[in-house]
């Protein structure tokens, strides 16, 4: 078996262990788009790609895909792209550990209190705008004020919220939070 | 009869093998179909309570106690609120009643839960005790007790004892994996609702809201720099009756200022329900006062 040790070929012989042939074909799919080499599970494979069903001792370090268990090197949710799947290979492969974040991990969490940034009623209107992707001009006309308080709104934005670019600053304007009560 | 020692290595041990011994029959593991094992504290004879952001969608599960004996339960009542579910058991077990405990910070704290089949224990102190806080789901929760500890999410909402073996309260995973206890006392305010109702209703305008500054011009007239803008009023809902709008900031309830979400939470609790407040809000540059009667917020 090839360890860390002996580095991590570009292009991964992985085996592929399933518990019916539709998923067995599925992911054999993934592994071919990924790049890598369909081997058998016998042929001392670099990494293994699985439902998490199969009862088969791992010959490798594996990736489960739509399983959450303990066993496994990598989890993956069922629609996990090829890129995961590739990206999960190429780190079990190497000996590291591999979890997808869970869409909804978000813990139990105290009522925001008074956030650090607070924007103005006028700066949300403009941050809106941005995130439409209107231009300066547009946004002044939609807002009935003039391209120059438009510009100095948005210069405002930037300095609050330590952005350099339209996109960052819609990205961490939008991040303010809301509440519902 | 444990051998008198003078290490007080071997004594800490003992004392804390022996605040387990007592508490052990609290630890229960409850299975639902589709999740795994999780952990729960037995509360009353016929009640588990545990986490509910650990338990969505669950309504029938299998209660395993320390003991290794097992009961069906069913979900009577949720409040993510608060985080916490109760089960209602089919039989009675005794639970061995502990007294409550008292949060000291740098006291030393067991996490219990409901690990490989039995019990676990980790081991820490309390890192703070904070006032009363609310959670993003508008519940009141006693205390802010966060521990040092490191918890899985199998093991949350098992019981947390203090160095006297007294309950602080049940445990919950926080933001970035932080331990919170939510106090013994917040659990037996939301039990009874739970129980008789299935949840707890609390104060409702139907308003999303985001902090925002007060504009310069009225700081004076409001008295403080932020505010709470009207991002979308729920149809049908308190606020839409009392006709306030999207755009619309509010400043103040029933004579106290808003500058947070927190601070507006303050006033929504079970108790509001069905009062009459007054709101201060900023509409159109102009400072309004409009009569608003809290209502019910409704279910998920």
């Amino acid at each position: 078996m090839s360890g860390p040790a002996a580095g991590i070929p570009h292009r991964l012989r992985v085996a592929v262990l399933a518990s019916d042939a539709v998923m067995q074909s599925r992911l054999a799919a993934l592994v071919t788009e990924c790049g890598h080499q369909l081997v058998e599970a016998a042929a001392s494979p670099d990494a293994v790609l699985t439902d998490g069903s199969a009862d088969a001792i791992l010959p490798a370090a594996a990736v489960a895909v739509g399983a959450v268990a303990e066993e496994f090197d990598g989890w993956l949710p069922l629609d996990a792209s090829s890129a995961q799947v590739d990206a999960a290979l190429r780190a079990v492969a190497a000996g590291l550990n591999v979890r997808a974040t869970p869409p909804r991990a978000r813990n139990f969490d105290a009522m925001p209190e008074e956030p650090p940034v607070v924007l103005t009623p006028r700066e949300i209107e403009v941050l809106a705008a941005l995130g439409n992707g209107l231009t300066n001009k547009e946004t002044a006309r939609l807002l009935g004020i003039s391209p120059h308080t438009v510009k100095f709104h948005i210069e405002s934005l930037f300095r609050k919220l330590g952005a350099s670019s339209r996109a960052a600053a819609v990205a961490r304007g939008m991040r303010q939070q809301i509440v519902e009560l | 009869m444990p051998e008198a020692t003078e290490n007080p290595l071997v004594n800490l041990s003992d004392a804390l093998a022996e605040r387990l011994r007592v508490a052990r029959p609290l630890v229960a593991g409850i299975a639902a179909p589709g999740h795994r094992t999780r952990s729960g504290t037995l509360w009353r004879k016929d009640v588990v309570v545990a986490s509910e952001q650990r338990f969505p969608d669950v309504g029938d599960a299998k209660v395993t106690l320390s003991d290794g004996s097992a009961l069906a339960a069913r979900v009577a009542g949720r409040d993510s609120g608060t985080n916490i579910v109760a089960l209602h058991l089919d039989g009675n077990v005794d639970p061995a009643p502990l007294p409550a405990g008292e949060p000291r910070p740098a006291g030393l704290a067991l996490a219990l839960g409901f690990d490989d089949g039995g019990v676990s224990v980790r081991l820490g102190v309390v890192h703070s005790v904070g006032p009363a806080w609310h959670s993003r789901a508008g519940g009141r929760i006693d205390r802010r007790i966060t521990l040092d500890i490191r918890l899985t999410p199998k093991e949350e909402g098992g019981p947390v004892l203090g160095p006297a073996g007294g309950l602080l309260g049940i445990s919950t995973l926080g933001p970035r994996g932080r331990v919170l206890v939510i106090p013994a006392s917040t659990v037996e305010a939301v039990l009874e609702p739970l129980l008789a109702k299935g949840r707890v209703e609390r104060g409702w305008l139907g308003l999303a809201l985001q902090p925002v500054l007060v504009p310069e011009a009225l700081e004076g007239a409001v008295g403080h720099s932020r505010g709470l803008m009207i991002i979308n009023v729920s149809k049908d809902g308190p606020a839409a009756r009392a006709s306030l709008h999207a755009g619309d900031i509010l400043v103040t309830i029933a004579g106290d200022s808003i500058t947070s979400p927190a601070a507006l939470a303050q006033h929504l609790g079970p108790e509001a329900v069905g009062k009459r407040v007054e709101l201060g809000l900023i509409r159109a540059d102009e400072p309004l006062s409009i009569g608003v009667t809290i209502g019910v917020q409704p279910s998920r």
